[in-house]
């Protein structure tokens, strides 16, 4: 229990707690419009991660359709992940017009919603693994150009390391919070976001085109799924095209943990299981996955709402 | 005859499964609560047939009740099911709203961590060599067919009782059926125990079935794939999950010529049958009703 300790695991559950936050974030923008949970947030996720992997290292390697196959360019790692995250934002678009869309126009039970999201899940999942593969890919050490790949300071005598990837984890994805809530509480297309949540019907009678606000939500939501799926990825490497469900899974544990539908709670529930994770004694180690679906019992029982989620009258 | 029992009658098994797993979901599903928790109780039951199938310290309960040990274990899977699912069930239903699904998710992921962990299951491994209950594996038609026969039996009775018409109050509008003095809370955990309790027992007579049990069994994706055959059939028709089971289980055979793109035309089959077929494949027969 050294103050070295302390700081390390503080370090390591705030860089993934970071991440985890902007990736439930997704779950939130999505939920709070339109009051439905996107089931593939998750391959959004793993679709990111390829994608920046295919920009910046250039082929896929022994399996899947595209072996051997070497894309003519490569980018350098920061533009990698910012096309990457842009195309996990198109890909998000399109899980909107094939899974939601369809079901709207014809007002279908909520439930479908669900299947057919897992549906386009399913599809991208399997497309990833037929184009490129099963196998485990991980990023070339210098992937972060001639960064060193740990900073190692003192603390009380014991050394604490940081690795350089974290330090990129955590401010991409504080860069990101930032964007966002200046989108959101900054910018005139921000507040007809917000009305489009609050009521869609009084919203289009205001002239906001709803139609044209969820699919802007859904490129957003698709970003940051993307984005974080490569943010992890380049951390721990890509263990296959089904590494984004564990994740996909989880994050739904940080919205309820949060509060359904509330930002700050999502960005709160992502760093309170980061840290929970990090602070797990050793021995129980093993327990770790659990970490995040244990505290969403506990919220169930003691405060339903969430952490930071209000409680709304229904009416009749 | 024989020939299409040869080369059919392990799918035609796994249908009758599938299907129990699947009316597992419809019991909730009557009551307007979405679970994906069906597949957790599997694993459980299988799991608690696996053990006392294999464990030492079951021995002498071996020795000593011969074939009555394989009801014994439905019994202990029923059993446990049941105290479990009203521990997961009842503090995520005092919510509306997709707060069951969520919980039954942690529900799932948290077994496979514990089960993994856990000596006596054999963590990553699993259990092998559990004691098959006939010779043939067709014969395994002996477990499950009976079952799906009484749960049919069941839904049609619970649909003419109290119970099952209180359910249905609650799917189509809570608030005014707690307003008509409904226990919606207590009737809502009723009808997602009785789906627990019955993928706990499908579970228990699956693992002699298998022969081996291990943490695969309960992965995230199977458990969508019950919700699938329900909705697919229709969540509405107590035909519905067995429709959506037949079809659901048979289509990767049918599909195995295109290998590997199947699993990307399984995906398009579930987004595309939502789309066109909200009330399922049942809801196709049901005719145009107002």
């Amino acid at each position: 229990m050294t103050l070295a300790w302390f700081l390390q695991n503080l370090l390591n559950g705030l860089s993934m707690g970071s991440v985890y936050a902007i990736f439930a974030l997704g779950y939130t923008l999505v939920f709070s419009i339109l009051g439905i949970i996107n089931f593939a947030h998750g391959a959004v996720f793993t679709l990111g991660a390829y994608l920046t992997y295919l920009l910046s290292v250039g082929q896929f390697g022994i399996n899947g359709l595209l072996a051997g196959w070497q894309l003519p360019f490569t980018l350098p790692f920061p533009l990698a992940l910012l096309a990457g995250a842009g195309l996990s934002g198109l890909a998000g678009m399109a899980v909107e017009r094939l899974a939601f869309k369809p079901l709207r126009a014809r007002q279908a039970d909520a439930l479908l919603a669900l299947v057919s999201s897992l549906g386009v899940a399913l599809i991208l999942v399997n497309l990833i693994q037929y184009l490129f593969g099963a196998e485990i890919y991980s990023y070339p050490s210098d992937v972060l150009g001639s960064l060193p790949p740990a900073f190692i300071f003192k603390v009380g005598g014991k050394p604490v390391a940081v690795r350089t990837v974290q330090i990129v984890l955590f401010v991409v994805s504080l860069v990101m919070l930032a964007a966002l809530a200046w989108f959101i509480h900054g910018t005139k297309a921000g507040k007809a976001l917000r009305a489009t949540a609050e009521n869609q019907d009084t919203a289009s009678l205001l002239g906001i085109n709803v139609d044209a606000f969820i699919l802007g939500t859904f490129f957003v939501s698709g970003l940051l799924g993307g984005l974080s799926g490569t943010l992890i990825g380049v951390s721990f490497g890509l263990s296959g095209p089904y590494f984004g469900v564990a994740y996909g899974l989880k994050a739904l544990a940080v919205i309820v943990l949060g509060g359904l539908g509330s930002i700050p709670g999502a960005v709160l529930g992502g760093l309170v299981i980061g840290l929970g994770e990090a602070f797990l004694p050793p021995d129980l180690s093993s327990y770790k996955e659990a970490v995040a679906y244990a505290l969403l019992f506990v919220i169930l029982l003691v405060r339903p709402q969430g952490l930071l989620g209000g409680t709304t009258e229904q009416k009749v | 005859m024989a020939a299409f029992f040869d080369l059919y009658g392990f799918l035609c098994i796994m249908i009758l499964q599938q299907a129990l797993l699947g009316y597992s979901l419809y019991f909730p599903l009557m009551a307007g609560q979405l679970s994906l928790a069906s597949i957790g109780f599997y694993s459980l039951g299988g799991y608690v047939a696996a053990i006392m199938g294999t464990h030492p310290a079951f021995e002498a309960w071996r020795a000593t009740l011969g074939w009555l040990m394989i009801p014994l274990e439905w019994l202990a899977a029923l059993l446990l099911s049941v105290v479990l699912a009203v521990a997961v069930g009842l503090p995520a239903l005092r919510l509306r709203g997709i707060y069951l699904a969520l919980a039954t998710i942690a529900f799932v992921q948290v077994l496979n961590v514990v089960v993994l962990n856990m000596p006596i299951a054999g963590g990553a491994v699993g259990i092998f060599g559990i004691p098959q209950a006939f010779e043939s594996r067709f014969a395994y038609i002996w477990f499950f067919g009976p079952l799906l026969l009484l749960t049919i039996l069941f839904t049609l009775r619970l649909e003419r009782s109290a119970a099952g018409r209180n359910f249905m109050a609650v799917r189509e509008d809570e608030l005014a059926a707690g307003a008509m003095g409904v226990r919606t809370t207590a009737n809502k955990v009723l009808a997602f125990v009785i789906g627990c309790a019955l993928a706990g027992v499908v579970g228990a007579m699956s693992a002699p079935f298998l022969n081996t049990w291990n943490a695969r069994q309960g992965t995230f994706d199977a458990g969508v794939a019950c919700l699938a055959y329900v909705l697919i059939g229709g969540s509405r028709s107590k035909w519905g999950p067995l429709l959506g089971a037949a079809l659901l289980v048979a289509l990767p055979e049918v599909l195995r010529p295109l290998k590997d793109s199947r699993l990307i035309l399984n995906g398009m089959v579930l987004v595309l049958a939502c789309v066109y077929m909200p009330r399922g494949i049942a809801g196709l027969f049901a005719g145009r009703r107002a």
